[in-house]
């Protein structure tokens, strides 16, 4: 019953957490849905363990822990792609910003030589 | 062909030295045409050099690599309007004398994009090394495969684009190893490929962006790039990006 009692504990609590660092705007919902699914499978599996159960059973698994185990990597595989996903979008736009800031000072450099022999 | 606006793209990596001679040549003898020289975050004089030798320079704020630099050009050339933009090589490689040759089917509205090669019969006096020829030949055979476009020399910088393909390239262009990926992306937007003689000198000093050790990973991000690239969607090119 014990260990029961942790991992509801454990995976309310990164449901909590998830939640909270959307409140304090450390992460954005779209960044956070995945984890909050992710950790409401948690919360599911753990407080019916029975139905964790009947599901290793009849996709194949000898063990229930095998698949949470199984689980936790699936979970990770999916995240870390979707994480590759952003990070290409990140790279991109900065790029696309860098570009254009640069064209933004070359054009602003002539300008403002344009309009330096009127003051002087 | 006067009334055409046309645009000198040259990419600029740590070439002092070696940017302002091919400054100063190209504005001497081609007094009609823009320059724009596209500083990749060097750490040396390039940017200094370059300006100094009669160029404007767009300097960058961090290393993009040649195909975000060549980048820069194309939506510097998109933004001002030019017809025609020309890509040469900062390290003095590119020889100016057959710049007029790779230029002439473009502005003359024949091609979208007229690539220089090193090797097509005639003016084919550039010797590269074995290793560098079976690449270049693997890449004109997967080339020719997927896209039915025939070049001999598809790794050549030495280029001309036209309006069409100057659109396209300042929306997608690839970031880095570009040149063989995007004659796969030209074609998938029915650009005209072409290509004409052009002459190459041996590097002057500076290091080739291929290194030897990066050679395999070279080979395989473009066969990799340019396969995927035949499935990817197209994406509609927006007509209002500047």
């Amino acid at each position: 019953m014990n260990i029961k009692l942790l991992a509801v504990g454990i995976s309310l609590g990164l449901f909590l957490t998830v939640i909270e660092l959307i409140r304090r705007k450390k992460m954005s919902f779209k960044y956070a849905v995945s984890w909050l699914a992710a950790s409401a499978l948690a919360i599911l599996f753990s407080v019916f363990d029975r139905l964790l159960g009947a599901c290793a059973q009849m996709l194949g698994f000898t063990l229930p822990s095998n698949f949470i185990f199984f689980l936790i990597g699936l979970v990770t595989v999916f995240l870390s792609l979707l994480l590759t996903v952003y990070l290409y979008q990140q790279t991109n736009r900065i790029e696309l910003i860098a570009q254009k800031l640069s064209l933004v000072e070359l054009e602003l450099s002539r300008l403002t030589q344009k309009n330096q022999p009127d003051r002087t | 062909m006067q009334n055409k606006k046309i645009l000198i793209i040259i990419p600029a990596y740590n070439e002092a030295g070696r940017v302002d001679k091919v400054v100063a040549q190209l504005r001497a003898q081609f007094p009609s045409f823009d320059l724009l020289v596209v500083d990749d975050c060097s750490s040396d004089a390039t940017a200094c050099q370059a300006r100094e030798a009669g160029s404007p320079v767009v300097s960058l704020p961090f290393n993009l690599g040649i195909g975000g630099a060549v980048q820069t050009g194309f939506q510097y050339a998109k933004h001002n309007g030019y017809d025609v933009a020309i890509q040469v090589d900062a390290d003095g490689q590119h020889d100016p004398a057959s710049i007029l040759d790779i230029a002439r089917p473009v502005i003359a509205g024949e091609l979208d994009l007229c690539i220089g090669s090193r090797f097509t019969a005639g003016k084919g006096n550039f010797k590269s090394s074995f290793l560098r020829r079976i690449g270049i030949r693997f890449f004109v055979h997967l080339i020719g495969i997927l896209t039915g476009v025939r070049l001999t020399d598809p790794t050549s910088g030495f280029r001309a684009y036209g309006k069409k393909a100057i659109d396209l390239f300042a929306a997608h262009y690839p970031i880095d190893f570009p040149e063989p990926e995007s004659i796969v992306i030209a074609k998938r937007y029915q650009a005209r490929i072409g290509e004409v003689p052009a002459l190459m000198h041996p590097r002057q000093g500076g290091s080739s962006s291929i290194r030897y050790l990066k050679t395999a990973y070279y080979m395989i991000k473009v066969t990799v790039a340019i396969m995927l690239c035949t499935l990817s969607k197209n994406r509609r090119i927006r007509a209002d990006e500047h």
